[in-house]
């Protein structure tokens, strides 16, 4: 069996990518995180600017109304900034820790606010103490738990600062007039429950809202990883799907290899991709087709089945993942398999029905780089593979089987032909009267026996066309356009004689508009056609019958029709009637003398040319065949 | 008139046959040979007017080979004084091998072809016509 030979596949490994790697998933939602706070934060500055003017005009409470003021501004103000500097990150595709520090400075900023506006509402009597909370819930969405932990702390040490100063007197008090009939930013008792209450509520708000917020960022990234492992599926069953059409596509021997390789390296997204088949004498491992791999590793040195410890585990049906091949002892070449770059490989066996027949390799250049899952997807592919191989394997050999039997009748026909046609000669020469007068008894017996050898001539020479049109590939390369109506003229006038001879009416009835029908094939194989079935007509019709042979197109094709009123095929003849060496009973009854190959020669030319035959017959009615060929336009030529 | 030589060279001792007896009769003078080798002995030896050559003998072409060192164009060649004698190539060459030759006067300095199984009469109108009787 003929191996492709491993060359002209080899690629180096592939370049690293220059595009940056991909934001985690927590990155990105810190980036959008800090967009949606700055939006949030518009409508928090412009709530302070209204409620402090709601405060004063509607419900006619004493508020420090300029204070106020300038912090719902300075929120605003500050936010500007923020969204400017977010709006310069994004455009310049800023690192993580850039958008990290921004998260930071607003977080510190908005808590300087809320400190500074808690203090302006009246400090611990405020209710907009209430708010710290949200804001602690964003901080815990925004950074780790101790980060938010920290924040919660901070805001606890802000309101207690204000509350504690201020209850020393040692920074004024607000007092909202109208709000609190009593002064109970003075009372101890108060004071101390609502700040530990205040701290309590942070720090377990901070933390429930840290730990559900880490729940979902871990589903969320098992999600992506579950999504990304699906994508991975199907992007493999497509891959297994693709190169199995394209495997099944031929029945090439080499192309199937070759097919194989290349689409289980492109599946797996790995470097390279290799089958070895086992010779013979199932003693070596011949590679056959690769992809992927230099020269110089292909040519690394013979791989023996049987002591190599690695192919021999394979062999048996396992597939095998080595995940550091240089300092792997399995392997046969670690150091020219360090050389190629090649850090870990994944071997499938190919087992056809009977025997193993060799091994599927993928190779990587990064360690440890199999999975589980793509041990499976290897040995899925070495199955399937495994078949098509075995197919074309099979394909190949009935192929050249079919070709040593046409060499066979080949060689026998020439063999024969000689001598035969050296008797021919012979008996002529003596029939003739070279050898001295003959009498008219030893001119019957020579005429007789010339007959005999005319027709083994005849049968061997059939015989030979036969083999050669199973051998000649060239045939259909040789086809060009013919006019199906001058072959059929040329050949029905042959027949004219011989027709008239037996008072049969022979016409030739072309239906032809204009164009002449010309068809794909060589002149000599359709007069070889019709000479036979003309012949048959004229042979097997009773005198005083009729021949006709008509032509005209239909439907893109030529029909060629050749009708007779003869003895008919019988019903028990028909299946057979293209079979070699075949003849009918009553067609033996007539002529004694017959190859039984004509009809079989006509198929094989028919079908070398594209073309179909059919046959239609009744018994002492008559028999008509009918030969379609695909017409071709002349102007393509 | 003298009568004419005619060279066989065919391996075959029948086709030789085949050959002689139908020339004989009609007055030619025949000798033979049985190889190729021994064609171009012959040649020397007996000058004759007329070759028959049968293509297949030791070697599927050897009589091609024989035709070729016959006719060489060379000023040099030993048969040089043979160049215009005409050839017949025998063919057992069935219409479907790929192997198909015509007369080429620069190819094949081959005067004509004839297809066994060789007829009596087929013969000896080629020879007639070679040889320019009749």
């Amino acid at each position: 069996m003929g191996f492709p030979s491993p060359h002209g596949n080899a690629i180096g490994p592939p370049k690293p990518s220059p595009v940056k790697p991909a934001r985690t998933l927590v990155e990105a939602e810190l980036v959008s995180s800090i967009a949606w706070l700055i939006h949030l934060r518009w409508f928090a500055g412009a709530g302070v600017l209204l409620a402090t003017w709601l405060v004063g005009a509607v419900f006619n409470l004493g508020v420090p109304a300029g204070p106020l003021f300038t912090i719902g501004s300075g929120i605003l103000i500050y936010n500007l900034v923020f969204y400017l500097a977010e709006r310069r990150l994004t455009h310049a595709s800023a690192p993580a820790e850039a958008y990290d520090r921004l998260a930071k400075w607003q977080v510190s900023l908005d808590w300087l606010a809320m400190t500074l506006l808690i203090h302006c509402s009246g400090g611990i009597e405020s209710p907009a103490i209430l708010f710290f909370i949200f804001h602690i819930v964003i901080a815990s969405i925004f950074f780790p738990p101790r980060t938010a932990l920290a924040f919660a702390a901070l805001a606890i040490g802000l309101v207690s600062g204000i509350a504690l100063l201020e209850f020393y007197g040692l920074m004024p008090h607000v007092t909202i007039v109208g709000y609190l009939e009593t002064r109970l930013y003075l009372n101890r008792l108060y004071l101390a429950a609502m700040l530990i209450f205040f701290a309590s509520t942070s720090l377990i708000v901070a933390y429930l809202a840290s730990s559900i917020h880490e729940r979902l960022r871990q589903r969320e990234e098992e999600i992506v990883e579950l999504s990304k492992s699906l994508q991975r599926a199907t992007t493999r069953l497509q891959a297994l799907n693709n190169g199995a059409r394209t495997v099944g596509s031929t029945l090439e021997l080499n192309q199937v290899l070759n097919r194989l390789v290349k689409s289980t390296a492109e599946a797996m997204g790995v470097r390279a991709c290799s089958i070895r088949l086992l010779d013979k004498s199932g003693q070596r491992l011949e590679p056959v087709a690769v992809f992927g791999l230099s020269q110089a590793y292909l040519e690394k040195g013979p791989v023996d089945a049987v002591s190599n410890p690695l192919a021999r585990e394979v062999l048996a049906g396992k597939t095998v993942n080595i995940p550091d091949a240089p300092n792997s002892p399995l392997i046969q070449y670690p150091e020219e398999a360090r050389q190629e770059g090649i850090r870990s490989m994944l071997s499938a066996p190919l087992i056809g029905k009977d025997q193993p027949l060799g091994i599927l390799r993928a190779y990587a250049v990064e360690p440890d780089r199999f999975t589980p899952e793509d041990v499976g997807f290897l040995s899925a592919i070495a199955a399937q593979g495994s078949i098509a191989i075995e197919n074309a394997m099979a394909y190949q050999t009935i192929e050249q089987l079919d070709e040593a039997k046409s060499q066979f009748i080949r060689m026998v026909t020439h063999e024969l032909r000689s001598p035969v046609s050296v008797t021919q000669s012979l008996l002529r020469t003596l029939a003739a009267g070279y050898a001295g007068t003959v009498t008219e008894q030893q001119q019957d017996i020579l005429n007789r026996a010339t007959r005999r050898v005319e027709f083994l001539q005849k049968l061997i020479d059939d015989l030979l066309d036969l083999a050669a049109g199973k051998t000649e590939v060239k045939a259909l390369e040789a086809r060009e356009p013919v006019d199906l109506a001058a072959s059929l003229e040329r050949v029905v006038k042959r027949f004219e004689l011989s027709a008239q001879e037996k008072a049969l009416t022979l016409a030739f009835d072309k239906e032809v508009a204009g164009d002449s029908l010309v068809v794909m094939a060589t002149m000599e194989g359709l007069d070889r056609v019709f000479d036979n079935l003309i012949s048959n007509a004229v042979k097997y019709t009773r005198p005083g019958g009729r021949v006709k042979v008509t032509l005209k197109p239909m439907d893109g094709e030529a029909n060629v029709m050749i009708e007779d009123t003869g003895i008919g095929i019988p019903d028990e003849a028909m299946g057979h009637l293209f079979e070699e060496f075949y003849r009918a009973p009553n067609a033996k009854a007539i002529e004694h003398e017959g190859t039984g190959l004509g009809l079989t020669i006509v198929k094989d030319i028919v079908t070398r040319f594209g073309g179909r035959i059919a046959v239609q017959s009744t018994p002492d009615v008559g028999t008509k065949f009918t030969v379609s060929f695909q017409l071709t336009n002349p102007e393509e030529f | 008139m003298d009568k004419k030589q005619i060279l066989i060279v065919d391996d075959d001792p029948d086709q030789r046959l085949v050959l002689r007896l139908p020339l004989e009769s009609a007055g030619y003078t025949i000798s033979e040979a049985t190889s190729s080798a021994q064609g171009l002995a012959r040649v020397k030896e007996v000058k004759p007017d007329l070759i028959i050559l049968d293509v297949m003998m030791d070697t599927a072409t050897a009589g091609f080979q024989l035709a070729l060192d016959l006719h060489s164009p060379d000023p040099e060649s030993e048969y040089k004084d043979f160049r215009r004698t005409p050839i017949i190539m025998l063919t057992a060459i069935h219409s479907t091998t790929p192997l198909r030759f015509t007369p080429d006067e620069d190819y094949l300095p081959v005067q004509t072809f004839i297809e066994k199984p060789v007829t009596p009469e087929g013969l000896l109108a080629k020879v007639r016509e070679i040889l320019g009787e009749k």
